[in-house]
């Protein structure tokens, strides 16, 4: 017998009290600024003797031009070619002799550079992160090699693959040619081939400085022994002036559109539906929490409605899901991706698909349905605190895009605030034909 | 719902529940429980949650002759349904209790893993064992389980990094049982049925061999009482037959996948040592000095650092039950991969001739001394690690003793296995793309 489930249904705390509990954070947070602008957060936990650094620009892919696209990445990779006291390259040997590990992303609307080390190398890892936001050096000696990287990391992430190569339509489709999120990460190979040393200082100069930046130190520290680091080792750089970022209110016209793609390396076909969404900070983000929830509800998970109803019931499709990532300084998007079964035409996927959505539009969402989900997002939210890693992360993440710490406390007690009519309203204004774009990866026989 | 208030309540508790475990020391207790079983278990109030994972002897590559695939499905397929609950039902309640609950094979074992909160044991725990002693095997659950595996492996047919794994593993093990593919082949998944499945199940869920490792917040006591609840209805079961010995390749070889790709993957592969190996941190210390952790090695160094022929040029060690292998893996335009596996060639041959440098060494040492206190972030991180010292019968105080068996490498003794291992003699190579210049050995 389940005695646990059955166990479980004899507690009944009060709901009222719970909800106001959720709001108290739950990690211990300390944030505070430099003069100069930076941002810190600490984030003390003594469980393992391990500390990490995440230092967060606030400029990614997003904010270049076109006709300059894959410069963020391409600094990114020429900060580890030293200044004037870390020789070329030397960056990551350091912090690796000093038993550590060190890395760096760029994403649309930030660049991090991050090092996990034991608690005593953490002021080391401080001065060399300080010292190359005010004084790197970049040679042509350094330049010529690396330029290759980065494309081969473009091969290996993008010309590899024939469902990231059609990602990279679908958003220049969604978001329009040449505006922030219409542009790849990577950059296009003809921009990066043709970048210079002159533009990468220029970028260099206008987006790396204090004020421009988070610091996010989590683990075995405590929040005065973090304000103390700061302020010596980034204290001293100076603020300069940092310009306004921009992201437009509005995607691509001439939606609806179709996007397709025929590749001898596609085995299994892939039909996916992307509606420009509001974010947590652009649009109408009154909706954004409850669009968390409908996607989980949706196609969160094997239990979600179109799990159900495609995979296990109508046997029309492998699998099924939807995604929703609100953290974005500029427009989001609402997606769905089926893979159809080998006997199922992808017209038969998007009138499954559509059914289901004006189902949900019309027939409303259940209690039941609501709370499993939320509560499946409260419970990716403690077993988060489970990792050291994941916590800055979520911090550098959110805070890089205009939200705040407070919004991340309160998030617990957003989602669950949720109802049933908040999730269906959100359905009703996102899932619009004039935001769509429709996109079909198959074999090179063609659409099935 | 109940559950979920229950939850809000596990999210305050953590609110409380600040303080800290004693910061550094991985404090292992053992304990034995009523019938027998042995777990290690690491108690760790800071965060309201439990990991428990545990691993018996027989994996994938031990599957019955035409049946390839049989004990990853029936892995896949112990949570799609057990007792009176269907899969829908199971994943449900899974969901409800918050916990996570996976099965997998290795080739050589048969693990699962649960995740749950310290509130929602009681679910996790139960919802285990009718994993473990009732799975249902459903046609329908079989049948979508089937079907997402063999449009997987159709997939993976086309993606560069899987077909490189797949063929270095083929060509390496050719005529030994690590050669097939631990997902199965089409046509032996299409021919497997509910029996067949069952009888798996019935042959590695056993309780001979089992290992169990458990992190968080949970009493003794309590946790043995419930691992007899769970455990205990498995029979006691005999050692399964072990495998033969394999006889690694003795000369080089190079095997060419043409994929219409831009970028041609590479993986090379040359026999290493066994984990009970007298050598082992040496070679551990030797791989970290050729393309180990981190960024600053010397295949990294002159692959990517110096030439820019890659994005990565990285190696590292495997330790299956019976091979050892070093594998270096990179990636190239297809018009340089000749010249990328050039270069890769001349390091393996320099560090053979010559061995590392004391620096080298001393560096080494240092990061392997730091490397595994920084992985050990999250509760089923230091599971799955008190789980492998278990497989690997290592003792528990032996993450006191490790600083001091790494220390202890010399540089001969490293010296001595770069000349031994590093020969390119007993190279295999496999590229997948459109690679100018390369082509397969005849």
């Amino acid at each position: 017998m389940l005695g646990g489930l059955a166990a479980g249904a004899a507690l009944a705390p009060v709901w009222p009290a719970c909800a106001k509990l959720l709001s108290v954070g739950r990690r211990q947070v300390d944030t505070f600024s430099l003069s100069n602008g930076l941002q810190v957060v600490a984030l003390p936990s003594s469980r393992a003797p391990i500390v990490t650094q995440l230092l967060v620009y606030k400029v990614g892919s997003a904010d270049e031009v076109p006709g300059k696209t894959g410069i963020a990445h391409f600094l990114e990779h020429m900060m580890f070619k030293g200044t004037d006291i870390v020789g070329p390259s030397e960056f990551s040997r350091v912090v690796s002799k000093n038993g550590g590990r060190d890395n760096a992303y760029t994403t649309y609307d930030s660049t991090g550079y991050y090092q996990t080390v034991s608690p005593d190398r953490l002021e080391l890892v401080m001065r060399m992160e300080a010292d190359r936001m005010a004084n790197l050096r970049m040679t042509e000696k350094e330049l010529a090699p690396e330029r290759q990287v980065v494309l081969e990391e473009r091969r290996m992430r993008i010309d590899n693959s024939p469902s990231a190569l059609l990602d990279e339509v679908v958003n220049e489709r969604l978001y329009g040619q040449g505006q922030p999120y219409g542009m790849p990460i990577s950059g296009t190979v003809a921009d990066v081939e043709a970048l210079t040393l002159a533009d990468l200082r220029e970028f260099y100069r206008q987006h790396y400085m204090p004020n421009n930046a988070i610091l996010i130190v989590g683990g075995d520290i405590t929040s005065e022994q973090v304000r103390g680091l700061a302020e010596r080792f980034y204290g001293p750089i100076p603020a300069r002036p940092v310009a306004p970022r921009r992201r437009p209110d509005h995607g691509a016209s001439g939606l609806p559109q179709t996007v397709s793609r025929a590749d001898p390396r596609v085995r299994e076909p892939r039909w996916s539906r992307h509606y420009l969404a509001p974010s947590y900070n652009k649009g109408e983000s009154q909706y954004a929490y409850a669009l968390q929830v409908l996607a989980q509800l949706l196609g969160g998970t094997e239990t979600s409605r179109l799990w159900r109803v495609l995979v296990v019931d109508g046997k029309r499709a492998l699998s099924a899901w939807a995604g929703y990532r609100p953290n974005s300084l500029g427009l989001a998007s609402f997606d769905i991706g089926i893979h159809p079964a080998a006997s199922v035409t992808m017209a038969e996927v998007e009138s499954a698909v559509t059914a289901e959505l004006g189902r949900l539009i019309d027939g409303g969402v259940g209690n039941d349905e609501l709370e499993r989900a939320q509560n499946q997002m409260l419970a990716s939210a403690i077993y988060a605190q489970d990792s050291l890693q994941s916590g800055p992360r979520i911090y550098g993440g959110t805070l890089s895009t205009g939200s705040t710490v407070a919004d991340i406390a309160a998030w617990p007690e957003r989602i669950s605030s949720v109802r049933p009519d908040d999730v269906v309203a959100a359905a009703r204004h996102v899932w619009q034909p004039q935001r769509l774009v429709t996109s079909l990866l198959t074999p090179p026989s063609g659409i099935r | 719902m109940t559950t979920r208030r229950r939850l809000l309540g596990a999210a305050l508790a953590s609110t409380l529940v600040g303080l800290p475990t004693a910061a550094g020391a991985v404090d292992i207790k053992v304990v034995t429980t009523r019938l027998g079983f042995t777990v290690w278990l690491v108690q760790d109030k800071s965060v309201p949650v439990l990991s428990l994972s545990f691993s018996l002897p027989g994996g994938t590559a031990s599957d019955p002759a035409g049946q390839s695939g049989v004990t990853s499905l029936m892995a896949t397929l112990l949570t799609d349904g057990a007792g009176w609950l269907d899969g829908q039902a199971f994943r449900q309640h899974l969901e409800d209790a918050a916990a996570s609950l996976r099965f997998g094979a290795s080739l050589d074992r048969l693990g699962g893993s649960l995740r749950v909160l310290a509130a929602t044991r009681d679910e996790g725990f139960e919802l285990l064992r009718l994993a473990l002693t009732q799975a249902r095997f459903a046609p329908d659950m079989i049948e979508q389980r089937r079907t997402q595996t063999i449009a997987s492996l159709n997939q993976a047919s086309q993606r560069p990094s899987s077909v490189a794994a797949r063929t270095l593993m083929a060509t390496e093990f050719a005529g030994y049982p690590y050669a097939a593919d631990p997902d199965g082949t089409p046509d032996d998944l299409r021919k497997l049925t509910a029996h067949d499945l069952e009888r798996r199940a019935a042959a590695l869920l056993e309780r001979r061999g089992l290992v169990i490792a458990v992190v968080g917040d949970i009493a003794a006591d309590d946790l043995v009482r419930r691992l007899d609840h769970v455990f205990g209805g498995l029979p006691a079961g005999a050692p399964p037959q072990a495998l033969p010995a394999w006889t690694p390749p003795t000369r080089p070889r190079t095997v060419v996948v043409e994929r219409p790709m831009p970028q041609s993957t590479a993986l090379l592969a040359l026999p290493g040592v066994l984990r009970h190996d007298p050598d082992w941190y040496a070679v551990v210390a030797l791989n970290h000095i050729l393309g180990g952790g981190g960024q600053r090695s010397r295949l990294f160094t002159e692959v990517r650092e110096k030439r820019g022929l890659a994005y990565g040029a990285s190696s590292s060690l495997r330790a299956y039950a019976k091979a050892g292998l070093i594998v270096i893996s990179t990636a190239s335009a297809n018009e340089r991969i000749a010249e990328t596996l050039d270069v890769v060639r001349t390091v393996l041959a320099r560090l053979r001739a010559e061995g590392p440098t004391e620096q080298e060494l001393a560096d080494a040492k240092t990061y392997l001394g730091g490397a595994l206190s920084l992985s050990l972030d999250s509760s089923p991180a230091i599971a799955g690690l008190l789980l492998s010292m278990q497989v690997d019968d290592l003792s528990p105080d032996h993450l006191t003793r490790r600083d001091k068996l790494i220390e202890a490498v010399t540089l001969d003794d490293v010296r001595r296995l770069a000349h031994r291992l590093l020969n390119d003699e007993l190279l295999t190579t496999v590229v997948v793309g459109k690679p100018a210049g390369i082509v397969t050995d005849p």
